[in-house]
């Protein structure tokens, strides 16, 4: 039965508003180990969330069943559940929380899981695990591919009736080199999932990539450690994709704000009076929330509420402007917010969320960054972070590091880490890449909210040249 | 929900062993929950949400080649033409792939059934005894309640089954200036009386955090580590650091144990202890763990956790471990402080009830680094001085568990797992307080 015949069906429960939120993914994902086939994994997730306000409270049902008496006994659950819960309502809410949008979205990918052909998969994923093979010290060689499709329908009683189709792929590959001076591993593609297809793979350039990561990772065992010093950082995107994360979305989202996150998650050390006054980082800051980028990892015509999404400035020229926060956070706090009320499938519900952050580029190109330090050091490629419950002290580790002496990249050094203070270290912003230092990635597996969800984020960066941080390298 | 019996998995299953060919083997691995979801802040109802969902991972195996797929379900005929769809297509694309040398078949080994179905109240009647306890003060978190499944069935006849109901109100309780005291309460049995004292207990706990804090400067201080900040700790030392695999591809975290060349204190074990009862003793392939599992023995190693498809790469023997060999009711022995004689033993230093954000900050010298949370006190001369500014800390477990250690607690405390990415967790862990000598705090 189609969503609006079900929509139909429910209006004799007689709700102030229901909406049917449909999600239906499939998944496939395949991994060659040293040159040995891992496994091939389909998954396939199909159920409806039914949304009921009642008195101003929100309640949902959830099931994958798709029989009417299932989704009928789900949603007469929600309607008593609100109106249990609007005795004790955090807020009460209006339809104003609740736009009547009307539209669909489909992602630039062509070559979906309709397209995919085991043989050639595996093939790809034995090429990239053999290339890694430069030495015997290369003792773990690892490639991986993952291609989703997701469909959602939302329908609502107040007209709003959204259709988004979003194909994913991704693959991601890594090598560990081994010998009596320990262990070191190289990575690619964590953070290069996209909306585009396997039309995507680009096979000549994972070879490439596969290649290097081995050579580095083998290069990586005999490098000197990182020292431990106060000095200028240049950061790669593949770093500051998490940093942006973890100390800009992370403490702009309006529910952490509000408290609402404070058991899990934890909160913020950004206050509601911040906006439009917090100097968040230098002059050369500029941050955007933008699922309109076609083909990035979290773009979306709507949120799961259905709230149309725009591009918005989060921070411009340093000064923080607005918080990631749905229309139900924005009523709550009066600020203003963004589309991200998102929730990870259909049996959860939806709360703040990152989609597209992104850190806008700059003037300076990388040879000019790098020519400006006097001594400093260059990282790549996360592999750990920590960061405390307002989003402040945080501390980040990095697979590579060159150090920088005299306006020049020199030595390699080994498990290079830094750690600072959100708005100090953002402040410390001394220069921003322009567009031939800009990558597009974003990040599978955010966690958030009780109960949990996982999500999916985008998050593209410059290189980023920052002065006086912390740096320290591995060992006791 | 009709799904959540174990009949209808059963009559589903043998309809889709029926189908199998002769040099074809299947298991399926069933997951599913019927469950209330409330999320509270400041005491009162941010969301609600009543969830049912059930799901099953077919583990495909052809000759010797394995494929694995997964599909909602429904206990209803649906459920039976997806599957035999999935199978079909499944059979077409396992013959373009290449063997699998490290193939686990599925075995016979044994059938079991356990479920524990404790009368509860109805939803609405426990949360209402939450929201009216905890009216007065600022509490956030979030109230769980319903029936969970673990369940593997296979083509050999093996056949293990795990319903479990139970509840739980995980939160957190606020003071004016920020301050937050952490607590649990959870079970299969529900009694309002011991929940207003489990709140209780949290106020008084609360109470003692207005003072002003306390700014520690970053340096190396004396420890008391509670049991739920050891909880913390293991973990994260599940993540990687007991599993054989992770060691024998070089992403392990303990290694210097594994090879010998460093040991831990003899004060500090560690097991695999199913008595717990969180947690089911078998896997996804069925396998059943041993009742227990020494890991580290008096600060020695004794075994990491080897799943069959290691055993097989490496040529080892199997203790059953999950694919992720990650520790599923891990207990760490007491030793011998009473819970009297702490803040005297710890005399002038921390008292950190919790630890949060973990990661490894070098894996290769099993350094680790996080932050102190919620309440966590500047004890002076073994009185509790003023709560503390949180602190980021940057340790290595062969100290924490090893140099450092200097007392262990004569009592321990469960901590039930309350994750629910994707559906609720099973599992658990008993851990005791721990006494440091020394622990490095860095910004």
């Amino acid at each position: 039965m189609k969503l609006q015949e079900i929509l139909k069906n429910l209006s004799d429960l007689k709700a102030d508003y229901i909406s049917l939120r449909e999600v239906h993914t499939k998944n496939l994902s395949m991994s060659v180990r040293n040159e040995v086939f891992e496994g091939l994994s389909t998954s396939e997730d199909h159920g409806l969330m039914v949304e009921v306000m009642m008195n101003g409270q929100f309640a949902y049902g959830a099931t994958n069943s798709f029989e009417l008496e299932d989704i009928r006994e789900c949603a007469l659950k929600a309607k008593n559940a609100a109106l249990e819960a609007s005795r004790f309502s955090l807020s009460k809410f209006t339809l104003d929380e609740r736009p009547a949008t009307v539209g669909e979205y489909n992602s630039p990918g062509k070559k979906g899981l309709e397209s995919f052909n085991p043989k050639e998969a595996t093939e790809l994923l034995m090429e990239i695990s053999k290339t890694m093979k430069v030495h015997d010290h290369i003792i773990n060689r690892s490639a991986y591919m993952q291609v989703s499709d997701m469909q959602t329908h939302f329908v609502a009683t107040n007209g709003a009736d959204i259709k988004q189709n979003i194909n994913r792929s991704a693959v991601a590959m890594s090598a560990v080199a081994s010998s009596e001076l320990g262990n070191q591993r190289r990575s690619f593609g964590d953070d290069q999932s996209t909306q585009l297809g396997m039309e995507n793979w680009n096979k000549e350039r994972l070879l490439t990539h596969a290649k290097r990561i081995a050579d580095e990772a083998l290069e990586l065992l005999n490098a000197e450690e990182c020292p431990t010093e106060t000095m200028d950082l240049l950061l790669a995107p593949d770093q500051l994709y998490l940093q942006i994360h973890e100390s800009i979305g992370h403490p702009l989202e309006l529910d952490r704000i509000l408290g609402d996150e404070r058991n899990y998650a934890g909160w913020s050390f950004v206050k509601p009076a911040d906006f439009g006054t917090l100097k968040y980082g230098s002059p050369l800051m500029n941050v955007t929330f933008d699922p309109t980028v076609h083909g990035q990892f979290a773009s979306y015509f709507a949120d799961d509420i259905g709230n149309k999404a725009t591009r918005e400035f989060l921070i411009k020229d340093g000064v923080l402007l607005r918080g990631l926060g749905s229309l139900e956070s924005q009523k709550r706090l009066n600020l203003p917010g963004v589309a991200s009320q998102r929730a990870t499938s259909w049996n959860r519900a939806p709360i703040d969320r990152m989609a597209n952050v992104n850190l806008e580029p700059g003037t300076s190109s990388l040879e000019e960054m790098i020519k400006s330090v006097k001594r400093g050091i260059f990282m790549q490629t996360n592999r750990s972070w920590s960061i405390d419950d307002y989003r402040n002290k945080f501390q980040f580790g990095c697979e590579y590091g060159r150090l920088i002496e005299d306006g020049k990249l020199t030595k390699l050094v080994k498990n290079p880490n830094y750690r600072g203070i959100t708005a100090p270290f953002w402040n410390q912003l001394k220069m921003v890449g322009d567009k031939s230092t800009f990558e597009v990635g974003g990040l599978g597996n955010c966690g958030k909210g009780e109960p949990n969800q996982v999500i999916f984020v985008g998050h593209a960066s410059p290189v980023c040249l920052f002065t006086n941080i912390e740096v320290f390298g591995g060992g006791k | 929900m009709k799904a959540l019996e174990s009949s209808y998995l059963e009559i589903f299953a043998k309809q889709i062993f029926n189908d199998l060919k002769s040099d074809e083997a299947l298991t399926l691995n069933f997951t599913g929950e019927e469950t209330l979801f409330s999320r509270l802040s400041k005491a009162k109802v941010r969301q609600v949400t009543n969830l049912q969902q059930a799901f099953i991972d077919f583990v495909f195996v052809k000759g010797n080649k394995v494929l694995t797929f997964n599909m909602p379900f429904r206990a209803n005929e649906s459920d039976v033409t997806l599957a035999l769809k999935k199978l079909n297509q499944s059979r077409e694309w396992i013959a373009a792939l290449p063997e699998d040398p490290y193939l686990v078949r599925p075995k016979f080994y044994g059938v079991t059934k356990e479920e524990n179905l404790n009368q509860l109240p109805n939803n609405e009647e426990m949360m209402g005894q939450v929201l009216d306890i905890a009216g007065n003060v600022d509490l956030a978190g979030v109230f769980s309640s319903g029936d969970v499944v673990r369940a593997t069935i296979n083509s050999e006849g093996q056949f293990h089954w795990f319903k479990t109901r139970n509840f739980y109100l995980d939160y957190s309780l606020y003071n004016d200036k920020q301050k937050a005291v952490k607590s649990l309460y959870a079970g299969s049995d529900w009694d309002n009386t011991e929940l207003k004292r489990n709140i209780k207990d949290a106020e008084h706990k609360l109470s003692l955090m207005n003072r002003d804090s306390k700014k520690v400067a970053r340096g190396d201080y004396r420890v008391y580590l509670a049991p739920s900040a050891v909880n913390e700790l293991l973990g994260t030392l599940s993540w990687g650091g007991v599993s054989m695999s992770a060691h024998q591809q070089g992403n392990g975290s303990l290694k210097d144990l594994w090879q010998a060349k460093k040991k831990m204190s003899p004060k500090f074990t560690l097991k695999e202890d199913y008595s717990l009862g969180l947690a089911p003793r078998f896997n996804d392939a069925g396998e059943v763990s041993p009742a227990e599992l020494m890991l580290i023995e008096k600060g020695e190693f004794k075994n990491f956790l080897v799943s069959t498809r290691t055993a097989n790469e490496y040529k080892l023997e199997s203790n059953f471990a999950s694919d992720w060999e990650s520790m599923r009711s891990p207990v760490i022995s007491t030793g011998d402080l009473s819970r009297d004689d702490i803040y005297k033993e710890l005399g002038t230093g921390l008292y950190l009830s919790d630890l949060h954000y973990l990661n490894w900050s070098d894996r290769e010298t099993a350094r680790v680094t996080g932050m102190t949370r919620y309440a966590c006190f500047w004890v002076e001369n073994g009185e509790i001085a003023s709560p503390i500014e949180d602190l980021r800390f940057d340790e290595s477990y062969y100290s924490m568990f090893g140099d450092a250690l200097e007392r262990i607690t004569n009592f321990s405390e469960i901590s039930p797992s309350t994750g629910s990415y994707f559906q609720r967790d099973v599992g658990g862990t008993r851990t005791p307080g721990l006494l440091l000598s020394n622990f490095k705090f860095t910004l």
